[in-house]
């Protein structure tokens, strides 16, 4: 692929090919960094326009907003507590309580080269190692998958701040809520009372946006009015110095490589990977007592792992062409429109495309950063005016990205309901991470649970003959026990 | 001019020229639902559809999402609408003809007034390229002798693609004999597929070109021109009504429609799946054009609707 | 008794009641046989079976803790924004996206303090207006219009 650089970059350095990366770019982090509306909302934005675009310029349009909004998605997140996509969910925990510390600009900081190194990585390992991953992710059969998934759940005690019961708790309403609308295997309907509004399940958006932002915004009502406070103080991204690296260097190879590996993964996606690696950051880093009080390291997993998974996501699609997510299934569908057919063969039919898709995922990454620390100081004045008008704002944009999500009328209701039980249940000290990771597993894990025991005639324990799902169930166990072994051993000694 | 006298000249004018209704029907954009998230196959073959069904019938049409429950929150949501034309939704058969009849949804056969039908393809039963059978009769004579070892892999219970591994395990006898493993759409299915843990895929004729897989019948009444080697389903010995299988796709709109705006949209769309813009899409993106007019798809729909309870039956669902 | 009437207990039992009617709704309910496939019902009772333990555990523990909670500052304020919210989201698809972030806007604003009648009205109108002349009028993609016309 290599030798078909020069044409890609001849494709891409063409003004055509520079304004659409610049201008999608662009898009993306404004759409994203609004709170309500996500990668989805934005790529659905572009999608018409694309159709009447030439082949490279359409999916460098549709890569560059969807990079563009993960990242913008994390702006809002660290600001006002508000994730775009559940993807970003991960970044509040501690990007909000620093921004809350008055440190905004600097977690910002985090977040943006986090974000950026995350995605140069990955798009280099696409160019290399996409033969290679693309192969791995055929041994990841349902069993693997579910071993995945399982060890992706114990996540939810490393974000379950304060009590681990609570988070638990609302881990299982969060998977509970997942299993709403039809069987996965045989199509029946669950939990739906014969309402068909209900048929389609809750989506995952309307509910992490109410409990989320909506809930934020009775949060904030429930404080004594100040009318004039700024809502954050925010005057721009500022990059964290060298020195301030020092000792968090393994923390974030670590998560650029969970990010690529699970991103290589079909059907797993950016969210559980921003979420598993928050919680290996939290168990290694030296640093882990600080997590969840805004810690640079929680950051910097999260942001670093859910950028590599674009690039890992890109693997399947390109060596495979099976889509490795929602976007990727786009991108691959704009594809077929333009005559290419995605499959096996599409590297060695189209070469010159391919180098230039992913070129121009290298490009995006790196325009991320000036682009990121331009917007920020043209956003910052929006962003200081008075709460009232950003409330305001927030409920409106939330309506209008979850009506865009899937043009479901019951969605909208299913995000105001969420807002008010998400305000109630954080009242009482109920996590609401947890909550949107079951949501996000829970599917996954109850369709290769049973998938699996299809394959296996019902016997669980069959599982664990395949090497893979064993070492990660065992991974799985460890990581559940030593927090516990630790809290005994800790409570012994105290004695 | 009071509204009356205005109401009976309108009527007037209609009973002297169905053609001024026409030319006065879309007064407002005109909404063409796909009942799936946007950037997928029935989402983007919209898209492709609309520019040309604008310039056809002379006003502003829009294509929007609602998706969620296999496509029939959708046609829940449309079954309810005012039928003015205004609203149209793209179902397949599975949304019109098999949903209904296997779930506890609003709509039924008679909710809807079929506008015309755009795009048809028969499905095929696949194999990847390695596998060992290389007929029919070798498949079913493996699945015989090993019953319960063999799987079939499907995008989610009562699609398209399981439907089409029903008919021909059921066609065949054998459909006690193999496992059923759903998956959660085309693609992980497909990478089983590859990866072989699933050994039988049900899919139509762009599936093969993305991959290395071959087809092992084809569910039409005659052989493919690009598959000339492959029975049919009929020569393989499946009996009606379970040896055609096609997926096909028309525009729907809400019961009740009035005859003079069913014929100004039947024929907008008739011009526009027939204009060379859409037939260049369709070439591009493997759409197998198959255009009905409003009575001769209102029929086959209906004809459809009878023939799926059959294989509803066969898959137990 | 008195620990029954404070908020924590209230919602926790709450949440274990919810739990327990979703467990019993499952118990009655048949599904077509389907052979080697496990019941629809197989994954959701373990998770609920999960929930109301935990919901149960989390109960104890409220009962015994008696640290009081931030009351908000004013209930009143709260309950109107909470039901403007609920009813906002409800209504879009009736009476369409901008009628319903006017209403919203006039009454979500003096709730945080902006009560300078032209500010409010000019936010109100502006907001949403831009919003509906961007997406309906501009990219064709319509956000959900009234019944009096379909321009908003």
């Amino acid at each position: 692929m290599l030798s078909h650089l020069p044409d890609a970059l001849a494709l891409l350095f063409s003004l055509e090919g520079i304004l659409v990366l610049i201008f999608g770019t662009i898009l993306g982090i404004v759409l994203g960094a609004m709170p309500g509306i996500g990668s989805t909302v934005a790529v659905a934005i572009v999608l018409p326009f694309t159709l009447t675009m030439g082949q490279s310029s359409a999916i460098l349009l549709l890569l560059a907003v969807y990079a563009g909004s993960v990242y913008g998605g994390s702006i809002s997140a660290i600001l006002i507590n508000t994730p775009g996509t559940p993807q970003s969910a991960a970044t509040c925990l501690d990007g909000y309580p620093m921004a809350q510390r008055g440190d905004a600009g600097l977690a910002l900081g985090w977040a943006t080269v986090a974000s950026v190194i995350g995605g140069l990585v990955s798009a280099v390992v696409l160019v290399f190692a996409a033969p290679y991953l693309a192969a791995f992710a055929l041994n990841f059969g349902p069993i693997e998958t579910f071993a995945l998934i399982l060890l992706g759940m114990t996540c939810i005690v490393s974000v379950s701040t304060g009590s681990v019961i609570k988070g638990l708790l609302a881990g299982m309403i969060g998977i509970f809520l997942s299993t709403v609308g039809g069987d996965p295997i045989i199509g029946e309907f669950r939990f739906t009372y014969d309402i068909w509004q209900l048929y389609s399940g809750f989506n995952l958006l309307a509910v992490v946006i109410g409990v989320f932002a909506l809930s934020e915004v009775f949060v904030r009502a429930s404080a004594k009015p100040t009318g004039v406070s700024e809502l954050v103080d925010f005057r721009g991204v500022i990059l964290p110095k060298l020195s301030a690296w020092r000792g968090r260097l393994r923390n974030l190879g670590k998560s650029v490589v969970i990010g690529n590996v699970i991103g290589v993964l079909p059907g797993t996606g950016a969210a559980t990977a921003a979420f598993i690696s928050y919680a290996e950051g939290r168990r290694s880093s030296p640093n882990k007592e600080a997590f969840g009080t805004g810690e640079p390291d929680g950051i910097v997993s999260s942001e670093a792992a859910n950028n590599a998974v674009t690039g890992g996501a890109l693997v399947p699609t390109m060596a495979l062409g099976i889509p490795g997510d929602a976007i990727t299934a786009v991108m691959l569908a704009t594809l077929t429109l333009h005559g290419i057919t995605p499959g096996p063969r599409l590297v060695e039919e189209n070469p010159t495309l391919i180098a230039a898709i992913f070129a121009g995922f290298f490009l995006i990454n790196l325009l991320l950063l000036p682009l990121g620390l331009l917007l920020s100081r043209v956003a910052a004045p929006i962003l200081r005016m008075r709460e009232g008008f950003m409330m305001t704002a927030i409920v409106i944009l939330c309506a209008l990205g979850i009506y865009f999500v899937r043009g479901n009328p019951f969605d909208l209701i299913v995000m105001g309901v969420a807002g008010v039980v998400g305000f109630l249940l954080r009242r009482q000290g109920i996590p609401m991470a947890p909550l949107v990771i079951g949501m996000v597993l829970g599917p996954t894990l109850e369709l290769t649970l049973r998938q699996g025991l299809i394959l296996k005639d019902g016997n669980f324990f069959a599982f664990f003959e395949s090497p893979i799902a064993l070492v990660l169930a065992i991974v799985s166990l460890v990581a559940l026990a030593l927090p516990l072994v630790r809290a005994v051993l800790a409570s012994r000694a105290a004695q | 001019m009071n509204i009356r006298a205005t109401l009976g000249m309108a009527v007037a004018a209609t009973c002297v020229a169905g053609a001024a209704i026409a030319d006065s029907f879309p007064e407002r954009p005109i909404n063409m639902i796909a009942p799936f998230n946007a950037g997928g196959g029935t989402d983007l073959l919209l898209r492709g559809l609309a520019p040309h069904f604008e310039e056809a019938i002379g006003g502003d049409v829009f294509v929007s999402n609602m998706a969620g429950g296999s496509g029939t929150v959708a046609a829940s949501a449309l079954q309810g609408q005012r039928p003015d034309g205004y609203q149209l939704g793209y179902f397949s058969i599975t949304v019109s003809t098999i949903q209904p009849q296997i779930k506890n949804v609003p709509y039924g056969v008679d909710s809807w007034t079929p506008i015309c039908s755009v795009a048809a393809s028969p499905t095929m039963l696949i194999v990847p390229n390695d596998s060992p059978f290389q007929t029919m009769e070798e498949a079913v004579a493996a699945i015989e002798g090993a019953p319960g070892e063999y799987v079939f892999g499907s995008s989610g219970p009562g699609a398209m693609t399981h439907l089409t591994t029903v008919a021909a395990f059921a066609g065949m006898g054998v459909l006690d004999k193999i496992r059923h493993l759903p998956f959660q759409g085309s693609g992980p299915a497909v990478k089983e597929l590859t990866a072989g843990t699933i050994q039988f895929f049900g899919d139509t004729e762009i599936l093969l070109s993305r991959g290395d897989f071959r087809p092992l019948m084809v569910f039409n009444d005659e052989r493919l021109e690009g598959y000339p080697d492959t029975p049919t389903a009929s020569e393989v010995g499946i009996e009606p009504p379970l040896n055609e299988l096609y997926l096909w796709g028309g525009l729907f709109a809400p019961a009740g429609v009035p005859e003079e705006t069913v014929a100004a949209l039947a024929e907008a769309c008739e011009t526009a799946v027939g204009s060379d813009g859409f037939k260049e899409f369709a070439a591009n993106s493997g759409t197998v054009i198959n255009h009905r007019g409003p009575e001769e798809f209102d029929a086959f729909f209906r004809a459809q609707y009878e023939a799926n309870g059959a294989l509803i039956e066969a898959a137990g669902l | 008794m008195g620990a029954f009437t404070r908020e924590p207990v209230l919602v926790q039992l709450g949440v274990l009641a919810i739990g327990c009617a979703l467990y019993l709704s499952t118990l009655g309910q048949t599904f077509s046989d389907v052979g080697s496939a496990h019941s629809p019902m197989f994954f959701p009772r373990i998770v609920l079976s999960l929930w109301i333990g935990l919901a149960g555990l989390a109960l104890v523990q409220s009962l015994r803790t008696t640290d009081g909670q931030s009351r908000p500052h004013s209930l009143l304020r709260l309950a109107i924004l909470v039901l403007a919210v609920v009813i906002y989201s409800n209504l879009i698809t009736t009476y369409g996206f901008f009628l319903c972030s006017v209403g919203l806007a006039l009454v979500v604003l003096p709730i945080f303090g902006i009560r300078h009648p032209a500010i409010v009205g000019v936010y109100a109108l502006a907001v949403p207006g831009s919003l509906v002349a961007l997406f309906n009028h501009g990219l064709g993609m319509p956000l959900p219009t009234s019944p009096f016309t379909y321009l908003f």
